[in-house]
């Protein structure tokens, strides 16, 4: 164990806590940006500090192809060479596998798949994912997990969670290196209460730094989704943070961190800052629509990022879909949001008013969706 | 008049300036990066500031296409619109049109040409580029000239230069702000030093608040720009800004500023970022060299920009052409280069110490050595 977490306050199940990780203390519930091949596009290092990001990602598959985990084991480690000094936790590898590579092939060995570069047939198996990682030497690695949509139905998904159990007791004999890194273990079970109850007990059983559930977010209904992370933090020990991976959008991190969930990951924020989307409390704010042409007003005003406080919506939009610097700026901005969002979940669980601030949070989302109901009629 | 040009210090015919404009006051020599369409690629404005540009060039033609200049006064105008609180400049449009477009056309009235967005036929005179250009806002604006390349020869070029001086009157009549806005001449002349002599005694009858040196850096060999450049310089009056334009390289920028100009713009430093390539002193740095995925030394052990006191040359290997992020950084360091090479000239001028400066900053001088020496 490599990490200490400790619960500074609650509201029913919700948390706020300190999760002290080898390269940095960070404060809970917090969104982890994505920055897949050693870098998040567009942002220097420095701006990420000063946006306020803890925890960056990164994906094990992009960096093993480039520029290769011995390489960057050689040079030190991830964190040097991208000069990145707060945590990293990377992936096992195995998602990236399954969502991009058609002819990935799971079986009991490992993900075998072609590789992208030059054809030729590979295989990941437990003990290589490990290794990658350990080479790596992120404050947080995964677990390779055998995951399968939510929307998938029937056998596979129960074939798939034992598999998830009997891989982790490989993962955890292959790893070099417990003590500077924290392994954790992913619950799987698709939709399936009774299979999420038996791999929960399983993982907890084997006593990991950390746990994340694992294989939502990828279509599911709302309902199923909530149900799933519900079941699962409630089984999941109360002193060890909780990882839901693949999330997402703000407001399902508020309902995931009443419900006792501590971090997440997604590509969201940084995505659609590339198709010219900005993050604000009302939604969603679309840099592209004609009327941003002539508006003056920041992307939201009561927003203190640099974005907000130098540019208007009229610059972005000259920018968006045409030049870079508009994905760059939108990017900014939007991991000034969910950075805020974290804070402001953390500290209103700490001061106890974490129920005000989630109804603030939906009263502005719903308002406005009522007002283009009102438009509409 | 919205300059003020103060003369500090000087050697032979290089001298070190203090360039007051409304925005900004600039010290010189200076380069100027090129935000062709409001940003300079990549960076944000608070970096460039970090970096240490002075001023910046926007394009007239780019920006009047989009989001066009009537939009950006509107607004208030391209610094408020950028947000760049330092000094602007924005070129004509005429260049643009010319190199850009394969069916503009040269006539007394302007430039016509088609329009990129709608191919419709579109004029664009000098009355018309200064009226975007005073909408735009820039602390500096440039004449519309005839511009011809010095690879080309016979009668034409002696057409453009005598049409550039019978248009900065057109110019100098539809200024609307010349209270805010610093209108400069652009020599012409091809690499005849009559018509180039011409053409600088026409433009200084006109009493302007700065001058420019234009249609070189196109191709011509570096014997034949130096010259025209001192010969320009030495006929342009002392106490106005002289800014060589398209250039450059940074060797070219000493032996221009040895010979005697204070201002430089050029894509060379933003564009060879992307393609992976540094500036470091002793020349081009190719970060994508196979050697490089190993390399754990900054792109320049002597730089102190943000880039080189945190990435490693193995990282910026892995990222270059392949992730936008490598352009960005290196577009940092090679902007934060050209500004360090600005202060190197205006201080080692300044104390006395240009030669030595000069002699240091790079061993060997293929094209300039011998010649240079006999300049004074």
């Amino acid at each position: 164990m490599a990490l200490r977490f400790e619960v500074l306050g609650r509201f029913n199940r919700a948390r706020a806590a300190r999760l002290t990780l080898p390269h940095f203390t960070c404060q809970t519930p917090l969104f982890m940006p994505v920055g897949t091949q050693g870098t998040i596009k567009g942002l220097t290092t420095d701006q990420l500090e000063t946006i306020g990001c803890q925890i960056i990602l990164g994906n094990t598959y992009h960096l093993e192809l480039r520029p290769g985990s011995q390489l960057i084991d050689d040079l030190g480690g991830l964190h040097k060479f991208m000069n990145w000094k707060r945590a990293l936790l990377t992936d096992s590898g195995g998602f990236q596998m399954v969502s991009l590579l058609h002819l990935a092939d799971i079986t009991e060995e490992g993900v075998t798949f072609q590789s992208p570069v030059d054809g030729k047939p590979m295989l990941l198996t437990p003990e290589e994912s490990i290794n990658i990682q350990n080479n790596i030497g992120a404050d947080i690695i995964m677990a390779l997990d055998d995951v399968v949509k939510t929307t998938i139905t029937g056998p596979r998904i129960e074939e798939a969670m034992y598999r998830t159990l009997r891989w982790i007791d490989r993962c955890i004999a292959a790893h070099k290196k417990p003590d500077v890194q924290n392994l954790f273990g992913i619950v799987q079970g698709g939709l399936d209460p009774v299979l999420r109850d038996i791999c929960v007990r399983g993982l907890v059983e084997r006593n990991l730094p950390g746990y994340a559930i694992g294989g939502l977010a990828g279509g599911e209904d709302k309902d199923s989704f909530w149900r799933v992370v519900a079941q699962c933090t409630a089984g999941l020990p109360e002193d060890k943070p909780r990882y839901v991976m693949g999330v997402g959008y703000p407001l399902d991190i508020v309902v995931c961190s009443a419900l006792g969930a501590d971090m997440y990951d997604c590509v969201y924020p940084t995505r659609t800052a590339r198709f010219g989307s900005a993050l604000v409390p009302e939604g969603v704010l679309k840099l592209k629509q004609n009327a941003m042409a002539t508006d003056e007003r920041p992307i939201d005003p009561s927003c203190p990022c640099m974005v907000c406080k130098n540019y208007t919506r009229a610059y972005l939009h000259c920018l968006v879909t045409k030049d870079p610097m508009g994905s760059q700026l939108l990017s900014y901005h939007n991991l000034s949001f969910m950075a805020r969002l974290s804070r402001d979940l953390h500290m209103s669980i700490l001061e106890g008013r974490f129920p005000e601030f989630v109804r603030g949070f939906l009263r502005v989302q719903v308002c406005l969706a009522l007002q283009s109901l009102f438009y509409h009629i």
